[in-house]
């Protein structure tokens, strides 16, 4: 039997970087020509590392194109690029789209899917492709599941532990998840880092941009240096992301204990804090609010009244993901990126 | 910006839709009989778009429409039959009867007039704005194009000259997919329509165009800017139309299930029925009711149009830039 060529995913959700934000605080672009350098990045990287096909979804926005078109020049000659393949989707522009290209990728056995985008892309793909692992790049507006961090660092860790050069102790994380369930409308949602509860009724824009639209967040992680709602507790009671708990936090405009938090890039508001505490696995919280609405990483989804009962659980079932500073870390002791003399690349060999 | 909208601004969105989605049903059925002379373009589907929007503006807000213009005609507050009568060309229209479903205007209700020219309201909306910066009131004006008018020089010079002067203008892209037969992923070079502000300078956002409240909270953040003098905004709304480009398209552009699915799936007055009413903030007999008038409405505005005088060739030489002796 033939060897299977060694096979990565890229999804980059092409609707990330853009809502209501621009407009509420001060945040930036992420244009898909961006989305499309970050794209051609990785495939640098994944070339370099012994990837040998790349599957990637189309899209409405011309990322899928660009790439196709830009994979025929020198760059990616140069750089010897993966081989690329495209799943021809049904497009419905919508969550829907992210969902079915990662059920292709987990179908056709990839090593792992690179994804690009915010806290909630991460989350989609996450929900279809059980334990494959994610290398995760942020295109989004404020996130804190994937870091901020540079496509190529980030491909050559993804690549060496696609390759088999760094073993899955070193390379992988285990991430915690939220559940949101709410059992009389048959609903079992994933949280990845937050759930904030909203006495907002609609989902509208779906960002939260104003701290007393926050009545109470859980969250499976927080860190101080993060931003958005995760930045809460991050600021008021961190929790590392390799902690078994999470925390929760719950807040109230009319609390004289009050803290200053970062909810958006450059949107600092003032947010009321009640009480703040950890949140133990597997024990589900019933919410402090009868209506609303619930964000999920960032972005209201859900909108619930008084029959339906929510709760929010953490448990430790959440995804897998690339640690790229400990798998390039490993990469440096182990020299696994020196190249001897017979590579193309040897200064020796380059023609000058 | 918050969606904490009171009971009597919910019904009110839904009125405004509602009027949109049934003037616009009622003119697919009478445009086939071929009483109705020239083109009509439907907005059937976008509905949440111009209400969304029209429900930060006041009669002292101008905007400039396109050739889809008779849902932000409505949604401006332009009266039903005086529509209904200019489209089917008679003297009680609001143009009387001489423009026609592509030039309805109504000045008092700050509508500068839909426009069969692409992408060609945008430059009026900047006059507009411009007018409103130098008397110093906090009016703001709004242009509304599609995706193939995103792609018009006319629409890129406004853009610029609003950001450049710092005027109270949105740029409302509709983006439903096609300019005509044309896919937008084919021909708009940047794909997203909100992307092309930043070359403007200024802030550029997409909303669900099948989500009232998404389209409300995101043109409520950029009329705010607007009126406290902030500049410029571009929201690309994404949505879907129900019919074809024009009455009589057959769309053979389009997947055979594409519209059976937006409308099974992505019907704003079909969301906006089950939020609003799940929150409790509405009770369904209320829009229930709404559906009944509205009916009416629309069944009054046509049949009195259907029988209302033609312009005369007298009126020919009225309404002109020339006087004639």
């Amino acid at each position: 039997m033939s060897r299977l060529p060694l096979t990565v995913g890229i999804i980059a959700n092409p609707a990330s970087g853009r809502d209501v934000r621009r407009l509420t605080a001060n945040a930036g672009l992420f244009s898909s020509t961006d989305k499309v350098s970050v794209i051609q990045r990785l495939l640098a990287a994944f070339g370099a590392t012994g990837v040998e096909r790349v599957l990637m979804p189309t899209d409405m926005t011309g990322i899928a194109a660009a790439v196709k078109k830009n994979s025929h020049g020198r760059q990616a000659r140069d750089s010897h690029w993966p081989t690329l393949e495209f799943l021809e989707l049904t497009l419905r522009q919508s969550v829907a789209d992210t969902r079915q290209a990662a059920r292709w990728m987990a179908e056709r056995g990839v090593s792992l899917i690179a994804v690009l985008g915010g806290d909630g892309t991460h989350k989609a793909v996450a929900a279809e492709v059980g334990d494959i692992p994610l290398l995760t790049l942020s295109t989004g507006t404020n996130n804190a599941f994937p870091e901020l961090r540079e496509a190529t660092s980030a491909g050559l860790a993804g690549g060496l532990f696609a390759s088999g050069r760094i073993p899955p102790e070193i390379a992988l994380r285990r991430n915690k998840r939220l559940l949101v369930r709410i059992p009389s409308r048959d609903l079992c949602e994933v949280a990845l880092v937050d759930v904030a509860v909203s006495p907002l009724p609609f989902i509208g824009a779906r960002a939260i941009s104003r701290g007393i639209d926050l009545a109470e967040v859980f969250v499976t992680f927080a860190e101080p240096q993060s931003i958005g709602i995760s930045a809460l507790c991050g600021l008021w009671f961190p929790v590392s992301r390799q902690a078994p708990n999470g925390a929760w936090m719950r807040l109230d405009p009319q609390s004289s204990e009050a803290l200053l938090v970062p909810l958006a890039p450059g949107l600092l508001q003032g947010c009321g804090v009640l009480a703040a505490g950890s949140l133990e696995p597997g024990v589900a919280h019933r919410l402090c609010l009868s209506s609303g609405t619930l964000a999920l990483d960032g972005e209201r989804e859900i909108e619930f009244n008084a029959d339906d009962l929510p709760t929010v659980t953490l448990d430790s079932g959440g995804p897998l993901s690339i640690d790229v500073n400990a798998a390039l870390a490993y990469a440096a002791q182990e020299r696994l990126l020196a190249i001897g003399r017979e590579h193309p690349q040897h200064p020796l060999n380059l023609a000058l | 910006m918050s969606t904490q909208l009171t009971a009597d601004q919910l019904l009110h969105a839904y009125r405004v839709m509602r009027t949109i989605r049934v003037f616009e049903e009622r003119l697919h059925v009478e445009f086939a009989t071929g009483e109705i002379p020239g083109f009509v373009h439907l907005y059937a589907g976008e509905e949440a778009s111009a209400a969304g929007v029209m429900a930060h503006l006041r009669d002292d807000d101008c905007i400039a429409s396109n050739h889809r213009g008779h849902g932000h005609c409505i949604a401006k507050g332009v009266d039903v039959h005086g529509m209904m009568a200019e489209i089917y060309g008679k003297k009680t229209g609001v143009c009387q009867g001489k423009g026609g479903s592509m030039h309805i205007a109504d000045f008092e209700k700050g509508m500068l007039g839909a426009n069969g020219i692409v992408g060609a309201g945008a430059p009026l909306v900047v006059g507009a704005a411009l007018a409103a910066k130098l008397k110093g009131t906090d009016g703001v004006a709004v242009a509304f194009f599609g995706d193939g008018g995103s792609n018009e020089g006319a629409v890129f010079e406004a853009m610029n000259m609003a950001s450049v002067w710092n005027l109270p203008c949105l740029f409302i892209a509709e983006n439903n997919g096609y300019a005509e037969a044309t896919a937008s992923n084919w021909s708009v070079a940047c794909d997203h329509i909100a992307d092309r502000a930043a070359g403007f300078g200024m802030p550029g956002v997409t909303v669900d165009g099948f989500d009232f409240f998404a389209v409300h909270e995101a043109a409520g953040a950029a009329v705010a800017r607007a009126r406290a003098g902030e500049g410029p905004s571009l929201i690309e709304v994404k949505l879907t139309r129900y019919y074809g480009h024009f009455e009589g398209d057959a769309q053979t552009y389009r997947a055979p299930d594409e519209v059976k699915y937006f409308r099974e799936h992505n019907d704003c007055l079909m969301q906006f029925r089950e939020r609003t009413t799940r929150t409790g903030l509405i009770d369904a007999s209320q829009l229930d009711q709404i559906d009944g008038e509205v009916d009416l409405l629309i069944e009054n505005a046509v049949r009195k149009a259907k029988s209302d005088p033609k312009p005369s060739a007298a009126d020919l030489l009225t309404d002109v830039y020339v006087s004639y002796p």
